[in-house]
């Protein structure tokens, strides 16, 4: 008999939505989208056994169910919370969550080198966007941060465990995706590492997957090192007859070359399919693959700068701001802003403008200091 | 004097092997609860009893037990969690030492209990030779008819199986020490599914401290109703103390909670007073993870009633005025010991044993031990107290498991009670590298905080 099956009624951020039973608290809220949706730096639905760690996604219950509406005492990892009938969810209706995940934030940055400027991850970075969402300007951290050697791991895998934020999303890919994992995390606390244990690489037909599902830049793809930011490449989807894999991958390039294939991801960052080397690492020409058309990236991602779709333009213009003034060049704002005392004149200082000079409200200053 | 229950015959001569301790009295329990009793008459008389855990958070053992799921063709176990390893607390180690055949008893009638066939005991690594005597303990029993196959002819089977771990604090967390004990990284699980559901191998499995386990012994011999007029209220029965510090006589204790804090410290039964004359600056009553309390607080609640050795008046005042039983390692200050001084040593043993698996306790365990060793050096700013506290309140409750909260207390007592001593540390870097605080007003008569 196909009988209906009972849908959990779940409430997030007083919106309501039926899931299955069954569904956690994080799918629930994914399903209703847009900022409900926490975020998850370990979480990776297609990996079982993922999640829980990173605790950004915490959450926090205010009412139970419907037969028990107790509020749980702690925040809850939304990842893996399963919801029951009639449960009430806050997330970023409450300021505990936001005080929590604020303070994560900054947890996960702690050791974090930021050095997006040279990182191969930046633009496509979880790290990134989490820090924009959620953390603070920043870091109240005085002290040296925990760094580690970089590591090739076989001829296509490079590892930067300081980048790393132990999401264990790697491990799990290797048990789970190939049938052999030869990496792991060794040592405990602040100084454990994904590592191989004595140097070995990492030869599987699909360990190329952990690059995809890192969220930060500490597994990188080797043949794309320091070939281009992300965001000047273009995406574009494409496939080919696979043997191993189901062949359905992104292109990512630039005019006519190919500068790297990756497997193509939802809009949560989660890949669809997994892909095996042979797609992601060897295929690099453009006659390999049969092209489908341009991959759909989120407006608010950095790799669609320059070339938005259905933006709206603001109503108001400058002018109606500045309350009809028109200001066509900077120094425009500088001679009428009180701020910036016009009355200097930076030629005549001798030497770099200091904080010094400034400070006689707008008066000419003696030029004879330094 | 208080009754013992437990380390009554601990030092009879040859009590470690199995004639004495027969002798003695030892297995009467188990050939009651066998012949006598059926599984579930055990656990009733366990949850009469009033029996809480011994390991550190106190949850009724009689409930822990009948939580167990109990699926038909399913094996169940019981782990006993032999890796003490809180600093502070080392009242198993005396009785597995001393009382083995206590344990393995204990083991018995609650893996008849709860019906499990193979038993595990997980046992710290660093107490290798314990191993040996416990599995001496083991061979003795099993050679007698006590373990094994059809135990006194009940048709029940046992077999209890000792595990050493590797060192790690982490693994005295329940499922932490499940993942160690099936051979994997001693990370803790999620929960849920908690242990009585999913526990060892996906099988419901119950895990109990050592203490917990041989209380049992008593309870079956004399009854639970009588085990639980020991005590008061819902503190029942007696509890060992593992006292160190700064006292005369420090060593395990088995007290029955009727006692004061005052007179554990200062009677000549118990601790003995503070040695050299010196007075009582403060005390960590529950093992390294519960809150500090200053001497005012410690022998006097808030109310200004007297604070005394059992569950309750431990932890009245919750964590503003109050602490924890905790594992009941006892830890006494003399007015020489600096609290920042040894708040710093503890964050770096959390830092140390955080497994690193969730970001709050693996980060910021470390920053905690990085700032408090600024200020115990003379690199501190008055900023940075309120950094540590806030970043303690970051860490507590966000974590998988209690080590976050474990790692957070101790700071945030130490901040909460002695917030002067750290502001003196930072006004007085050099100073403080000299001569220490002293005793300020933390022993003066109670001062109720708002």
């Amino acid at each position: 008999m196909a009988e209906e099956k009972k849908m959990f009624k779940v409430t997030i951020d007083n919106i309501s939505i039926d899931v299955e039973p069954g569904t956690t608290i994080l799918q629930a809220a994914r399903q209703v989208g847009g900022d409900v949706a926490p975020p998850a730096m370990c979480y990776y639905t297609k990996l079982k056994g993922s999640g829980g760690k990173c605790r950004t996604c915490l959450v926090e219950v205010s009412k139970g169910s419907a037969a028990d509406p107790r509020p749980m005492p702690k925040l809850v990892a939304s990842c893996r919370t399963t919801v029951m009938d009639g449960m009430e969810v806050k997330n970023i209706t409450s300021e505990r969550v936001i005080d929590a995940r604020k303070g994560v934030v900054e947890f996960l940055l702690l050791n974090h080198p930021l050095d997006c400027p040279i990182c191969d991850q930046a633009g496509e970075c979880h790290l990134q966007d989490l820090g924009y969402d959620h953390g603070a300007e920043g870091t109240r951290y005085a002290f040296k941060r925990r760094t580690f050697d970089k590591h090739d791991l076989g001829p296509y895998i490079q590892l930067h465990m300081t980048r790393c934020i132990l999401c264990y999303r790697c491990v799990f890919t290797a048990d789970q995706v190939t049938n052999k994992r030869v990496h792991g995390v060794l040592s405990r606390g602040d100084h454990s590492e994904i590592a191989t244990y004595i140097e070995k690489s990492l030869d599987n037909d699909f360990i190329g997957n952990v690059i995809d599902v890192c969220p930060v830049g500490a597994l990188t793809d080797r043949t794309f090192r320091f070939k281009n930011r992300v965001w000047f490449t273009k995406p574009v989807e494409a496939h080919r007859d696979c043997d191993k894999c189901c062949g359905k991958v992104t292109l990512w390039q630039r005019g006519e070359e190919v500068l790297r294939v990756t497997a193509r991801k939802d809009e949560w960052g989660e890949v669809n399919e997994w892909i095996c080397n042979t797609c992601r690492f060897e295929k690099k020409h453009i006659n390999d693959w049969v092209i489908e058309g341009p991959t759909k990236i989120s407006r608010q991602s950095v790799i669609s700068q320059g070339h938005y779709v259905d933006t709206v333009r603001p109503k108001e213009t400058i002018k109606e701001v500045m309350g009809g003034r028109d200001p066509k060049l900077l120094f425009d704002i500088h001679t009428v802003s009180e701020v910036n005392k016009p009355g200097v004149d930076l030629s005549a200082i001798p030497g770099p403008a200091t904080s010094d000079v400034f400070d006689t409200k707008g008066k000419a200053i003696n030029p004879s200091k330094p | 004097m208080g009754r013992k229950l437990l380390l009554e015959k601990a030092h009879v001569e040859g009590i470690r092997y199995f004639d004495v301790y027969r002798k003695e009295g030892g297995y009467r329990s188990v050939e009651k609860a066998l012949k006598t009793m059926s599984p579930d008459q055990v656990t009733e008389e366990v949850k009469k009893s009033g029996l809480r855990g011994r390991g550190g958070a106190g949850f009724p053992a009689g409930m822990k037990w009948s939580f167990l799921a109990k699926p038909e063709g399913v094996p169940r176990h019981l782990v006993c969690n032999a890796d003490e390893s809180e600093p502070g607390t080392f009242k198993d180690r005396y009785l597995m030492e001393f009382l083995p055949h206590l344990l393995i008893e204990g083991l018995i009638v609650s893996s008849y209990a709860l019906g499990s066939n193979d038993t595990y005991i997980y046992i710290r690594g660093e107490y290798a030779w314990i191993v040996d005597i416990l599995e001496q303990a083991i061979t003795e029993a099993e050679n007698n008819g006590f373990l094994g196959k059809n135990i006194l002819g009940s048709g029940f089977d046992c077999m209890v199986h000792v595990q050493r771990g590797a060192g790690a604090y982490i693994c005295g967390e329940e499922t932490a020490l499940l993942e160690s004990l099936e051979g994997k990284r001693g990370n803790p699980r999620i929960k849920p599914p908690f242990p009585a559901v999913k526990g060892l191998w996906d099988r419901p499995t119950v895990v109990n401290n050592v203490e917990t386990i041989a209380a049992v012994v008593p309870i079956i011999n004399d009854g639970g109703e009588e085990y639980a007029k020991i005590g008061v209220g819902k503190s029942t029965g007696t509890k060992l103390i593992s006292a160190c510090g700064n006292i005369n006589k420090p060593g395990v204790y088995e007290i029955d909670m009727t006692n004061s804090v005052e007179e554990f410290i200062f009677s000549d039964e118990f601790c003995g007073g503070i040695p050299n004359g010196k007075k009582l600056k403060a005390c960590i009553p529950g093992g390294s993870s519960v809150p500090i309390l200053p001497a005012n607080l410690l022998l006097k609640t808030a109310k200004g009633e007297t604070r005394m050795m059992n569950y309750e008046s431990l932890s009245d005042g919750g964590f503003a005025t109050g602490s924890m039983m905790g594992s009941g390692g006892f830890i006494v200050f003399d007015e020489d010991q600096c609290v920042v001084r040894n708040t710093l040593t503890l964050a770096r043993f959390y830092r140390h044993e955080s497994c690193g698996q969730c970001s709050p306790c693996r980060e910021g365990t470390g920053w905690m031990e990085k700032i408090l060793h600024g200020l115990e050096y003379g690199k501190g700013k008055m900023s940075d107290i309120d950094l540590l506290w806030d970043i303690q309140r970051k860490i507590e409750g966000n974590t998988i498991c209690p080590l976050g909260d474990a790692a957070a207390w101790p700071v945030a007592a130490a901040i909460r009670h002695f917030r002067d001593e750290f502001e003196w540390h930072v006004n007085n870097p050099e100073e403080a590298q000299r001569r220490n605080y002293g005793l300020a007003h933390y022993a003066d008569p109670i001062h109720v905080p708002a």
